[in-house]
């Protein structure tokens, strides 16, 4: 390869290292922040010498999930639309040995995920969950989701939504988390940290990532279709949870927080406690 | 003894014999969700499963269940969930990426009177098209075996993992309430006795295998590499490519239906399994299923001795349904009596399409909640003879 | 190409690279460089995308900003690869 093909196509060293160069580019739309997160999520690996070998991607069904499925050089298990926590205890349980990152969206895991969301926490499954919070149905073209906000015109709130969106990380944290942080897809050391911190975390590790829709929330909900605008939009809109701690009560009202809420250490998960039982169980038979 | 295989004589339930079963054909995660009458199947299972050192999980609800047996199927374990008909019903988008995906693993369906939530504690034989029809999409690969006796339930479902390994599709136990909750004597013979059928892995490396043999529509004992293999495994709901890939072509889509399909009609010769009597010189058959089949083959015993020729016939795989059984004795007989719980005459249809007219097919059926007695079978029987000469 | 263009891509090769196919015309490395150092160009890739140009390589201060940016790993670095 000369120079100058080689300069027209460069193959970033990540995409060479874990991805499917078939599969390039991805399927997301422009300016969608899920992309972002992929490359985050790629150079947390990285740095934790994760490889294809000993990490499986988990999906469920939504821009999430299509994204990312068959992205990966390794096992790609894209489950049924909110079912990824239960496919991922299966695989877990069966395969201890293995890392897992599970990528699912608001709708995925907040809404007709919910129920094995919360089970997935209160058993602490030893996996790493990466939310993506586009506060819209993305893939069928623009529905509200259970994190839109409040007065949203979406393709199914057409008179604006009348319902609070709920506060994921607060219910996984209340359900048993042991790692819960949220950031923007634009926070690209924070989430890296905290993506690493996640994987090295024994217990379920819950990241919700505030990411751009440019098609869908851009153009229905803040009449925009630009990416930047968006992501100007969150910056207005979030606040870390230090800063919050000297705000009004007033002023921080409608701010998302973000930032790390939760780490535990103390707390073993149904993984270990599993097999822990089970060795108790056979060497007491034996 | 092996702990696996609990060689000895036992007066148990089916459930606990299923339970049994699974464990020794090698089944070694098992989720499950309370629900009569299956509920002692788990019990019998979250005892049994740690002494051989397998996974035991009751989930959150019976999705998850069946979603975490395709999980831990794809991660390499045999594995089964149970469930009633409305867990069942609750189970079939999981049944679904079973299917497409080419997962092995087992199911029962111990059914009970339905609709809905029915009568849970008796008996129905309602789902009998759920099993093979109830996901959406058709296109399925469905394999449902049913026994008649608590012996039957270990030995069957010990079939339907070696089953579900040769095919590579998940399989059903279809039973009832009356077999499951009966009890009888079961002989567990010795662990070298038993067939089972390992996992088949690939030969090739992982750049030329392809997960989903489209080109080989019919093929059976085909691979089936687990994550963590080194193969780069890509599982979806979604309709794919041989490889994994989401695809939305008309070809695509059609080869993946093809093979799903062909993958057991081109097969049948190793899919038909049924239990006939007083066949050779019948004129009339009667045609049942598990938990009813015994009291139809005390009416047709007693027919009999009253003179009437007759026969019958018990599928005990009844998916792929066995037509070319069923047309061999509508070939024979003028009359086919199908007896089974419920009202809609889910068996009967099947016969009757099996049939193509060589003889008639009449139903006997009811709600469920009791198995039919036999003099009710025979009063039946002796009214279709008497309804013409035979 | 013209022979502004010609010089740009010579200071460029070694340091910014662009993989003009993946690119998909977002502008994020526009908006967000510190240091102003893209342009979207005249030229479209193959999919239609108006991508963009390191009009200013010079200007580059290496913060690294905009191949995370960048959705699409269009943008690689001299201090990635």
């Amino acid at each position: 390869m000369t120079v100058q093909q080689d300069q027209e196509r460069p193959i970033h060293p990540l995409v060479s290292k874990y991805l499917r160069l078939e599969r390039m580019p991805h399927l997301a739309c422009p300016g969608c922040g899920i992309g972002q997160v992929v490359h985050t999520t790629l150079l947390a690996c990285d740095e934790l010498g994760l490889t294809p070998g000993n990490t499986v991607w988990v999906q469920g069904v939504g821009c999430s999930s299509r994204i990312t499925y068959t992205l990966w050089k390794g096992d790609n298990i894209d489950a049924h639309h909110g079912r990824i926590f239960a496919v991922a205890t299966g695989m877990k349980l069966w395969r201890p040995d293995l890392n897992f990152i599970c990528f699912t969206g608001d709708g995925d895991c907040a809404s007709i995920g919910g129920n094995h969301f919360l089970h997935a926490c209160r058993r602490n499954l030893d996996v790493t969950a990466l939310m993506f919070n586009n506060a819209i149905y993305g893939m069928t073209g623009g529905q509200v989701a259970p994190t839109s906000p409040v007065g949203a015109r979406t393709m199914t709130t057409p008179f604006g939504n009348i319902e609070d969106p709920m506060d994921t990380v607060a219910v996984a944290i209340a359900a048993g988390a042991s790692y819960a942080a949220r950031w923007r897809a634009t926070d690209f050391k924070q989430l890296k940290n905290s993506i690493k911190k996640g994987i090295q975390t024994k217990g379920f590790s819950f990241i919700e990532i505030l990411v751009q829709c440019p098609t869908q929330f851009g153009r229905y909900v803040l009449n925009t279709g630009d990416p930047t605008k968006i992501i100007e939009w969150y910056k207005k809109n979030t606040v870390t949870l230090k800063k919050a701690e000297k705000m009004s009560p007033e002023k921080r009202k409608d701010k998302m927080l973000i930032g790390e809420f939760v780490h535990r250490t103390d707390r073993t998960g149904v993984v270990e406690r599993y097999w822990d039982l089970i060795n108790k169980i056979q060497s007491e038979g034996a | 003894m092996s702990k696996a295989v609990k060689t000895g004589k036992y007066f148990v339930q089916g459930d606990e014999a299923i339970a049994e079963g699974a464990i020794a054909a090698g089944c070694r995660y098992y989720a499950g969700y309370p629900i009569t009458p299956a509920s002692e199947i788990s019990e019998c299972v979250a005892k049994r499963m740690p002494e051989v050192g397998g996974v035991v999980i009751q989930m959150e609800d019976e999705i998850a269940s069946i979603h975490s047996v395709g999980g831990a199927a794809v991660a390499g374990a045999k594995a089964m969930t149970v469930s009633a008909g409305p867990g069942i019903s609750l189970k079939l988008e999981g049944l679904g990426w079973g299917i497409k995906n080419e997962i092995p693993y087992v199911v029962v369906d111990v059914q009970r009177a339905g609709p809905s939530n029915g009568v849970a504690t008796r008996v129905g034989q309602g789902d009998l098209y759920t099993v093979k029809y109830g996901s959406a999409g058709g296109n399925n690969s469905i394999i449902a075996l049913s026994p008649w006796s608590t012996q039957e339930a270990f030995d069957l479902v010990i079939e339907c993992f070696n089953l579900a390994e040769i095919f590579r599709t998940p399989v059903f136990l279809l039973t009832d309430e009356t077999i499951g909750h009966t009890r009888e004597l079961l002989v567990i013979p010795e662990e070298r006795e038993l067939h089972i059928v390992e996992r088949v892995k690939p030969t090739v490396p992982p750049e030329e295998f392809h997960m989903y043999p489209f080109d080989t529509p019919n093929v059976i004992n085909y691979p089936f590499p687990n994550i963590g293999e080194g193969y780069g495994i890509c599982v979806s709901p979604y309709t794919h490519t041989s490889r994994g890939y989401a695809t939305t072509s008309e070809k695509d889509q059609d080869r993946m239906a093809t093979r799903l399909v062909k993958k057991i009609t081109d097969n049948l010769q190793v899919l038909t399994r049924v239990h006939e009597e007083m066949m050779e010189d019948a004129e009339i058959a009667i045609v049942a299923y598990g938990g009813d089949s015994r009291p139809a083959l005390e009416a047709a015993r007693r027919a009999r001795e009253a003179g009437i020729k007759m026969g019958f016939l018990r599928p005990i795989i009844l998916w792929p349904f066995p037509d070319e059984a069923i047309f061999k004795v509508a070939s024979k007989v003028t009359k086919i009596l199908v007896v089974e719980l419920n009202r809609d005459g889910q068996l009967a249809r099947e016969v009757a399409r099996a049939s193509k007219g060589q003889a008639e097919v009449y139903h006997l059926g009811s709600g469920g909640v009791e198995p039919h007695l036999p003099d009710v079978v025979y009063g039946e029987i002796k009214k279709l003879v008497e309804q013409s000469p035979t | 190409m013209s022979k502004e263009q010609q010089a740009r891509e010579d200071t460029t090769t070694m340091r910014i690279r662009i993989n003009k196919e993946f690119c998909k015309g977002c502008g994020f490395c526009v908006e967000f460089c510190p240091k102003n150092v893209y342009e979207l160009s005249d030229e479209l890739n193959t999919k239609g995308y108006q991508v963009p140009d390191a009009a200013r390589p010079d200007d580059c201060s290496d913060c690294g900003l905009c191949e995370l940016y960048c959705p699409e790993f269009a943008i690689v670095l001299e201090s990635s690869a």
